[in-house]
């Protein structure tokens, strides 16, 4: 492990920006609002910045892309086409750690065994991922319960936590190792690896008690629901509550379904178009022949959290679906985030009772 | 440095004027994120609002001017296209109704400022209109008797605050899903909630409390909430304000004794006792908020009516947190009545098109959303007929001329939300094809026909509809692009302040079903369907949403409750045969619902042969909007 100080950091990122792509958390200066997105001046980093307001599977699988481009030519019965998608070196500075934990998800879904997305591929490769220790929780968050928080502990490159003086900055793999090595930064001291446990204590002691409290809670809520043992009220009174926006699937960090559509531009061409889908829409679910599994909105609801936490899905995943962030309680027009939900299915264990 | 490429707006797909992010790069839109800062919004965005990229992306845009010749449309210059539009114009005679101007409630406020400009001072003509405007023109005439100017009293932003919420009517989840949310957290935190619906609408079960009440009757309960109100206030001394003081209260007073608690129960469904416990949760509130929809699918003038009533005698008005709201669901509705483009009395593009015999012989229409166009083969037979829209439609087909125009983030422009609020969106996009704004094209067509306005810029049309509108005096584009916008001041309306009631007639609906059309059917909601579709169509995962319905019931379908279903021996998707008392008949789909009373049944706004073969010719189902009632008889296919 390594210290650096804040100056060295953003020379990092200036640094990487001669053959990187560099994204970060900055603040919109009209509306404060956080976005994890591209920076051309590293200036406008912000590591202290609060959760960014959407998931970082923004750059790695965007809202909508174009993924392909073909042109039939009738006269010679041919098709010309070209992919739209294109590797480029990218760094990822100051990942929240429930951010990073969601692109693990995402590629267990994406890059998994039996197949492999080669647009999710061209985007995660040639990616370095560095992630920042939170130092304190936002309002919504729970990633204590949901064991991706405060802190990252795999999946980074390099993962920092800001100290009193300068960031510990760990590292997680070889990339990571080459970084350090090259720069050769100045290694921690036991005092330093101690204040950086400090820090992480300290911010799980800042959580509200709803959260801390809701860890024991989530595991039993998670059974609960992989046994199916959730009443279809408690379901419909969720249901009641979904506007059917499709929010919750947006801003989520490791939801993954997506559409496909094929369309015409002016000129002849046909474009390949793939964009966000949410399982709370009735179209979502609909099959041939007009059979629809999930056409009342509670059961359209309750596949959303069997996705998240469920254990067949988590062992998908390799950990539950949902990341903590809280993101789906901030967007919900309907007060059903995640941890509603949970809070819900637990007054119906406990008959009442919080 | 570079700002970021997510820039803040306004989402431009209905009334309630939410802040969004559009993820951009200056020449496309990629995404969209929700405004937390945005005081209406508060972050929250609808289905529609999350798929606003997915519009801004569509291929099917007008790109260039065009002229209709042997038939076909094709490709013009601006200067042609101009050209011919103040040649053909110049001969005929606006002041003799030759001209008529059918606005859009979806474009700016500068555009819709202009185009009144160009119709009255270029044009000569008051023959005007605007797209939804049926219903909207009531709900202003009785807010501005009863507060003094025509518009919404009070903000959205109340709803958070507020103890009382009273909504009447309108499926407000579906038509504007974030001020239903903001009802929903408001009961959470513990308003209460009540909703008077004929059917159990979203809201309805989120509610704190739902008066299923029969059709047609709306007016009558508030009216009844108001006399029970007033029996309070009578015994309660010490909490009776000055209220009698204003004008129309002794007639008001009047009306509201007549009302008989017999008659309000035989005809609503309703009985008194349960609305007298009402009225004790109302006399307590000490901030009310009412909503109303407003537009084309908004309430009857008597049942506004009766709404400002309520507001006024309720005495709560002026608490911040207080207000009444007609719920607008189209972007600019409210600021496109500021801007003096909607059709006064005598005066409506619709009349002229209706009435065989009206001099009307050009029409010149903008961005016309409604797939199903009112008066069709009239204005195909017009002599000329010019059309400004950015996205292809049916409307195209009725013109000589077509102007391309930018979608909304692709200029600047300010646009007023239901309640007052104006708004500013910037250009956050070019648009590919370089073509002109409205207020511009407006501009070129006046300095054709001889009148320079000398316009630079959007913020320069602004600053002189500022002048010239009232309420808009104190607001710039500067100052708008500081914050979230802010609502337009009614205190320069001179009336501001003078409260009156509103006369009332205590009648007690009588429900035109009879032995023979059992069915009360009532023109409604709709999951996916919003202003009739036509830019819901452009986006991809919304209209999946809309198909999959016509998938499910392709020629539509009628909503009957579980108990008609049983007695009339039909189940869901089953085709019926339904014969409206006036002899018109369609084959429809039945969709069974536990949300629908007996012996009512509701069909989508949105199936075109139903609208335009079998309600339109019931002159009153379009005059009376969501409340109108048409009797039907159902039989099995």
């Amino acid at each position: 492990m390594y210290i650096l100080s804040s100056h060295e950091i953003k020379q990092l990122a200036q640094e990487l920006q001669a053959s990187h792509e560099v994204y970060g958390p900055q603040v919109d200066p009209q509306t404060q609002q956080v976005f994890f997105d591209q920076l051309t001046d590293v200036a406008a980093l912000n590591l202290e910045a609060p959760i960014p307001s959407m998931p970082v599977k923004e750059i790695l699988f965007p809202q909508m892309e174009r993924i392909l481009k073909y042109r039939y030519d009738s006269e010679a019965q041919s098709v010309t086409m070209s992919k739209q998608y294109f590797e480029k070196p990218k760094v990822l500075f100051g990942l929240r750690p429930c951010d990073l934990s969601g692109i693990l998800v995402l590629d267990r879904f994406f890059l998994g065994q039996e197949f492999v997305d080669d647009v999710y591929l061209a985007h995660r490769r040639q990616c370095l991922l560095i992630s920042n220790t939170c130092l304190n929780p936002f309002p919504q968050c729970f990633c204590v319960c949901t064991h991706s928080g405060p802190d990252a502990d795999e999946g980074f490159d390099l993962d920092l936590t800001k100290l009193q003086d300068g960031y510990l900055v760990k590292v997680g793999s070889e990339k990571g190792q080459a970084l350090a090595d090259a720069h050769q930064w100045q290694l921690a001291s036991p005092a330093q690896l101690s204040e950086q446990k400090a820090v992480v204590d300290h911010c799980i002691d800042l959580f509200p008690e709803m959260a801390t409290d809701n860890k024991a809670w989530i595991s039993r809520v998670m059974n609960r629901i992989t046994t199916g043992f959730v009443k279809q009220e408690t379901w419909e009174y969720i249901g009641d509550q979904c506007l059917e926006c499709g929010a919750c699937s947006f801003v989520c960090p490791t939801c993954s379904c997506f559409n496909i559509e094929d369309t015409q531009t002016a000129c002849g061409e046909c474009e390949r178009l793939r964009m966000r889908d949410s399982c709370s829409f009735e179209g979502y679910a609909r099959m041939a022949g007009d059979h629809n599994p999930r056409q009342p909105v509670e059961d359209r609801r309750n596949k959303r959290f069997f996705c998240k936490l469920s254990y067949p899905q988590s062992k998908k995943y390799l950990r539950p679906g949902c990341v903590g962030c809280g993101r789906c309680q901030w967007v919900c027009p309907g007060d059903i985030g995640l941890p509603n939900v949970v809070q819900y299915i637990r007054r119906e264990i406990t008959g009442g009772q919080n | 440095m570079k700002a970021m490429n997510y820039k803040a707006c306004v989402c431009n797909l209905c009334g309630t004027g939410c802040g969004q992010f559009l993820k951009t790069d200056g020449q496309k839109v990629f995404g969209v994120a929700p405004l937390i800062a945005h005081p209406v919004s508060k972050g929250k965005l609808c289905i529609r609002g999350w798929h606003s990229n997915e519009l801004l992306s569509t291929n099917e845009r007008i790109t260039t001017p065009l002229i209709r010749e042997q038939g076909q449309l094709r490709p013009a210059s601006y200067e042609e296209a101009i050209a011919l539009v103040a040649e053909r114009l110049t001969q005929l005679n606006g002041e003799a109704g030759e001209i008529g101007i059918l606005a859009s409630a979806r474009s700016s406020n500068e555009d819709n400022f202009t185009l009144a400009r160009l119709a009255h001072e270029v044009f000569n003509t008051r023959i005007q209109g605007i797209g939804a405007e049926a219903g909207h023109r009531k709900s202003m005439a009785s807010l501005e008797h009863a507060f003094g100017y025509p518009g919404a009293h009070g903000s959205l932003t109340s709803i958070d605050k507020a103890d009382y919420i009273l909504v009447v009517g309108t499926d407000i989840t579906r038509q504007n899903p974030i001020i239903g949310g903001n009802i929903h957290a408001a009961q959470r935190r513990g308003a209460r909630v009540v909703t008077l619906s004929s059917s159990r609408t979203q809201i309805a079960k989120l509610s704190t409390k739902h008066y299923q009440q029969k059709p047609g009757t709306k007016g009558l309960l508030v009216n009844a909430l108001a006399k029970a109100l007033l029996a309070i206030r009578t015994v309660n001394h010490d909490r009776r304000a000055n209220i009698d003081l204003l004008p129309g209260y002794a007639e008001y007073v009047a009306s509201l004794r007549s009302i008989s608690s017999v008659a309000l129960e035989r005809a609503s469904g309703i009985r008194y006792e349960e609305i007298e416990e009402e009225a004790k949760h109302l006399e307590q509130a000490k901030s009310i908020v009412i909503l109303f929809s407003s537009g084309i699918s908004g309430l009857d003038r008597p049942t506004i009516d009766a709404i400002t009533n309520l507001a006024l005698l309720t005495d709560r008005m002026d608490n911040e947190n207080s207000a009444v709201i007609p719920v607008a669901g189209i972007s600019n509705l409210q600021g496109s009545f500021d801007m003096g483009v909607s059709g006064e009395l005598g005066n409506s593009v619709f009349k002229a098109l209706a009435t065989p015999d009206s001099p009307i012989k050009a029409l010149f229409a903008i961005d016309h959303d409604d797939g199903i166009i009112r008066d069709k083969a009239r204005i195909a037979e017009l002599d000329f007929v010019v059309y400004s829209c950015a996205y292809k439609n049916a409307f195209m087909e009725l013109a000589d001329v077509v102007f391309p125009l930018p979608a909304y983030n692709e200029t600047d422009g300010t646009y007023t939300a239901a309640d007052k609020r104006v708004q500013i969106t910037h250009k956050n996009v070019d648009n590919p094809h370089g073509v002109l704004a409205g207020w511009a094209l407006f501009q070129k067509i006046a300095k054709t026909m001889g009148h320079d306005w000398q316009y630079n810029d959007t913020a320069s049309v602004f600053n002189d509809l500022a002048k010239h509108t009232p309420g808009y005096h104190d607001l710039s584009h500067a100052q708008l692009s500081k914050g979230f916008g802010q609502h337009w001041n009614p205190k320069a309306f001179a009336g501001y302040r003078q409260r009156k009631f509103n006369a009332i007639n205590i009648e007690y609906w009588e429900s035109p079903t009879t032995a023979e059309f059992p069915f009360a059917l009532m023109i409604g909601k709709a999951q996916h369907y919003w202003h009739q579709n036509n830019l819901m169509r452009k986006t991809i995962v919304p209209r999946r949403e809309y198909d999959q319905t016509l998938w499910l019931y392709p020629h539509g379908y009628i909503e009957i409750s579980p108990d008609d279903a049983t007695r009339l021996k039909v189940k869901d998707k089953w085709l019926v045969n339904v014969h409206s008392s006036i002899g018109t008949h369609m084959k429809i789909a039945v969709k069974i619902s536990p949300d629908v009373q007996n012996g009512t049944a509701y069909i989508p706004y949105f199936i075109k042969n139903m609208i335009s073969d079998f309600l339109l010719p019931y002159e009153n189902a379009y005059a009376a909007g969501e409340e109108s009632v048409v009797p039907i008889k159902i039989q099995e296919a």
